[in-house]
């Protein structure tokens, strides 16, 4: 019982790490190099803060904190701090990953609207004051819109597509204990 | 309850919270040591992606494919009136090719006369483009050739017709080009039968934008962009677009070089870039500073002079 509950929790972590490969992957195909107009939503972030609040053992925060230093190095932006902000997102999430359990999902989805929000104003606020050229603001925040628009299509994916729902009563652990 | 659900596991807590705390501080240190020396963090990352990128190579071919085909299949519903578009092009082509012939022969016979022997240094290294920047708000792409094939930073990049960009950042095997739609580029231009100086800026738009003209009332939209030389960055001559008018009424410049396509690039073996090894210096009269190395000095001076 215990084993198989282990063998889940480290498929599930192989899954992640396999999900942000390929998302890092189709991010870098070329296939046009003309600015387009709206950027994409981070789905790989909605998916991140999905699980962490439904399966926090799933995400340990070194996973997240080493696929997020990756793509911070592939995809040119700032190395460090955008994991940075994520690492601290997550954390706050799941350190109240059991209170909310009890909420609806409407208060989830604002709960992570704010963080994404108080995670994209937090990096903008260090690359001002280091004095970093940013991204055009309407962008960040067209981005940023479209990432929290598109939370509730990744929480339905992932719980109907990849099985990942907040524990039922009476689930229990590795160590057998009740989460 | 919740207190009672993990009473058992307490013990862990303020652990696991120094260790979150020492990861987090390990990020910080990151990003501050990037701030403070850029190229050397730079370098690391330049030599990641060529570890990185390249292995993916078998997998983005046919995806890349697949997606030209898509684009290509989409292209056909309007065939007929691109055939048309291309039947009086071709007419118009005819023409330039005589032209072109003639001139050809006449400037081959010149030369010969004159006994010219053309610049050697001003060839070209072409590459394969692997990868884009993956972020909406960075326009580069990463070409496949490198340092191995002597590709410096600072060079020039052009697509068949027109410029592209430039090297910033090269690996052992790959190098990136930054676009001149990026909002970090910055380009000297000069416009063509005016003969006006202006600054090339990207600003995430298909058409960047034309900075600091003298007197913009002399530019007429149509008029030919080619860069201009100023401060070493660029060989002069080379062809960036037409000037066009924005929706917003600011001068933009509409680039020649096919940004919907870029596959093959050619880099210009211009001349030696300026190689950035050092974060940068103060600039200030040089008796000031004392001995310097060579090429801190004339980027002092040249700062200076502009």
């Amino acid at each position: 019982m215990a084993e198989a509950v282990e063998r889940r929790v480290w498929a599930y972590r192989g899954l992640f790490l396999l999900i942000a490969c390929v998302a890092l992957f189709l991010k870098l195909l070329p296939l046009r190099a003309v600015p387009s107009g709206l950027p994409w939503p981070d789905l790989l972030l909605g998916l991140t803060l999905a699980w962490v609040l439904r399966r926090p053992e799933y995400l340990p925060a070194i996973l997240i904190a080493a696929v997020y230093l990756l793509a911070d190095l592939l995809l040119m932006r700032p190395p460090g701090l955008w994991t940075l902000m994520v690492l601290l997102g997550t954390e706050f999430l799941r350190s109240r990953s059991t209170m909310m359990r009890e909420l609806t999902f409407l208060m989830e989805w604002m709960m992570v609207a704010g963080v994404l929000a108080a995670m994209t104003l937090g990096m903008r606020l260090v690359l001002a004051i280091a004095m970093v050229p940013q991204a055009p603001f309407d962008m960040t925040l067209a981005q940023l819109t479209l990432t929290i628009l598109a939370y509730p299509l990744v929480v339905i994916v992932s719980s109907y597509g990849m099985n990942v729902h907040k524990p039922a009563t009476g689930e229990v652990d590795a160590m057998g204990r009740r989460l | 309850m919740a207190r009672d659900r993990n009473a058992d596991v307490d013990f862990l807590g303020p652990v696991r919270r120094i260790l979150i705390g020492f990861l987090a501080l390990v990020l910080l240190t990151i990003f501050l040591l990037w701030r403070i020396d850029s190229p050397r963090v730079e370098q690391v990352r330049a030599g990641l992606i060529d570890r990185v990128v390249p292995n993916m190579d078998w997998a983005m071919f046919p995806v890349t494919r697949a997606a030209g085909m898509v684009e290509n299949f989409r292209s056909y519903t309007r065939i007929y009136e691109q055939n048309q578009e291309l039947r009086r092009e071709l007419q118009q082509m005819k023409a330039w090719k005589e032209a072109a012939l003639q001139l050809e022969q006449k400037n081959a016979k010149l030369l010969d006369l004159n006994q010219v022997r053309l610049n050697p240094r001003l060839t070209h290294v072409t590459g394969v483009v692997m990868a884009d920047s993956g972020s909406p708000f960075r326009q580069s792409v990463l070409l496949n050739v490198g340092a191995r094939d002597g590709i410096l930073d600072g060079w020039a990049t052009m697509d068949g017709l027109g410029l592209v960009g430039r090297i910033s950042g090269v690996g052992q095997s790959s190098s990136r080009v930054i676009l001149l739609t990026d909002t970090n580029s910055r380009i000297p231009v000069t416009i063509q039968p005016s003969g006006q100086r202006a600054i090339l800026s990207g600003d995430n738009t298909a058409a960047p934008l034309l900075d600091f003209l003298e007197s913009p009332e002399e530019v007429r939209p149509g008029d030919r962009v080619v860069s201009s030389g100023d401060g070493g960055v660029f060989p002069a001559g080379l062809l960036v677009g037409q000037v066009a008018l924005g929706p917003d009424r600011r001068l933009r410049v509409r680039l020649s070089a096919d940004y919907e396509r870029l596959e093959f690039l050619r880099v210009l073996r211009s001349q030696p870039g300026e190689r950035i090894d050092d974060p940068g210096d103060l600039v200030a009269p040089p008796d000031l500073i004392g001995p310097q190395p060579a090429a801190a000095l004339t980027a002092g001076t040249e700062a200076a002079d502009g």
